[in-house]
């Protein structure tokens, strides 16, 4: 891991991440990931208020141990975010809160903001995505999260589907990308 | 494959299959820490370590992630998301149960090709060759399974003592990287 990884995430944030884990990994699944971050006393995390912090750069520790282990995994990945968007905002509020508050939870040099939102097409510009800083690494997690965030905030009847320019996952810049989250609407 | 100034960093995905109890663990426990624990745990889900290789004559560093997915029926439908990516697997049964045998050929050489990556190679493992008494799957029938799936070796195997353990994953580590175009002799 390199670079400067100042910033506070709050333990909510944590929670929600390592319950996805557990739903998709298991328990032994979610224990190899926080054991190869050396994070095993986060564990327990959800005991701790939800609304304190712990460092942005444990955190990150957790998202390379996980991008490490879960290499070419991109099913599980996108499965995972979409788990952690539902453990994160469990009771429904809209898509541009999701986005606010994302960007409140996890305090460090990333944005991710709605660039456009029509009625039936939302765009999503993430800059510097903390979920795939790494080389290498493509970020199906943070689609399968923003998909989610999306998809429990509009009537069940309609459908999110997806688009995102082919990244070159070896470029260093990879982590500034746009995602455009299409609606499709079934009139009853 | 990733490269970090001059050197290149490869990572590479291989599992651990077979039923319930068959000892997949205590085989990735053996080899990664030389372990051995007497008492069956089942796991939850998968368990994954890494087992790093420096190959001095290509400078390159090799990451194999091992895959020790749980065998237990119940999770089928997860199991199928975690093949994704494979490079190669160990088919392990218990030497000592022969319906573990059966089900290499009826259950898991069938899932591995089914959802790991295509050309992906594999071994057959039968474990637990120290209980001599109790083995009910020969050596013979072992051998003859391996020709018929196709496994590039069949190797008998006991975790407990730590027989053949190191030389099962070496030969799988080989065959996954001759298929990856390196050739180097980690036997």
């Amino acid at each position: 891991m390199i670079g400067d990884y100042k910033g506070t995430v709050k333990n909510k944030v944590v929670v929600a991440l390592l319950q996805a884990y557990h739903d998709i990994l298991d328990y032994d699944g979610m224990k190899s990931i926080l054991r190869e971050a050396e994070m095993m006393h986060l564990k327990d995390i959800k005991d701790k208020n939800p609304n304190e912090s712990i460092d942005f750069f444990s955190f990150k520790k957790i998202i390379s141990a996980q991008n490490c282990l879960l290499y070419d995994s991109s099913i599980l990945l996108f499965e995972i975010g979409k788990k952690f968007s539902f453990y994160l905002f469990p009771f429904g509020i809209n898509f541009e809160e999701i986005i606010d508050k994302i960007n409140s939870l996890i305090i460090t040099d990333w944005k991710v903001k709605i660039i456009e939102n029509n009625t039936n097409e939302i765009i999503v510009q993430v800059n510097r995505c903390i979920f795939c800083s790494e080389i290498g690494v493509p970020c199906d997690l943070f689609e399968g999260f923003l998909v989610h965030s999306l998809q429990k905030s509009l009537p069940s009847q309609d459908l999110v589907i997806y688009e995102m320019n082919k990244q070159d996952i070896n470029d260093p810049n990879h982590n500034n990308f746009v995602v455009k989250l299409k609606i499709k609407r079934n009139f009853k | 494959m990733m490269d970090e100034g001059d050197k290149k960093k490869w990572a590479i995905k291989l599992t651990v299959l077979g039923d319930a109890a068959v000892g997949k663990t205590s085989l990735i426990n053996k080899y990664i820490t030389n372990s051995f624990k007497e008492k069956y745990q089942p796991t939850l889900g998968v368990n994954i370590v890494t087992k790093d290789i420096q190959i001095q004559e290509d400078n390159s560093e090799i990451q194999f992630l091992l895959w020790d997915i749980l065998g237990q029926d119940k999770y089928e439908l997860t199991r199928q998301m975690f093949f994704q990516g494979c490079a190669g697997t160990l088919l392990v049964y218990d030497m000592t149960r022969y319906s573990t045998f059966e089900r290499v050929k009826t259950k898991w050489i069938e899932d591995f090709k089914k959802y790991g990556k295509p050309d992906s190679v594999y071994l057959l493992i039968g474990n637990k060759s120290d209980l001599k008494d109790s083995i009910k799957a020969s050596s013979e029938e072992g051998k003859l399974l391996a020709d018929k799936i196709e496994a590039v070796e069949f190797l008998e195997t006991s975790a407990k003592y730590g027989e053949n353990v190191e030389k099962a994953f070496r030969i799988l580590f080989s065959h996954v990287l001759e298929k990856s175009g390196v050739k180097i002799d980690l036997e």
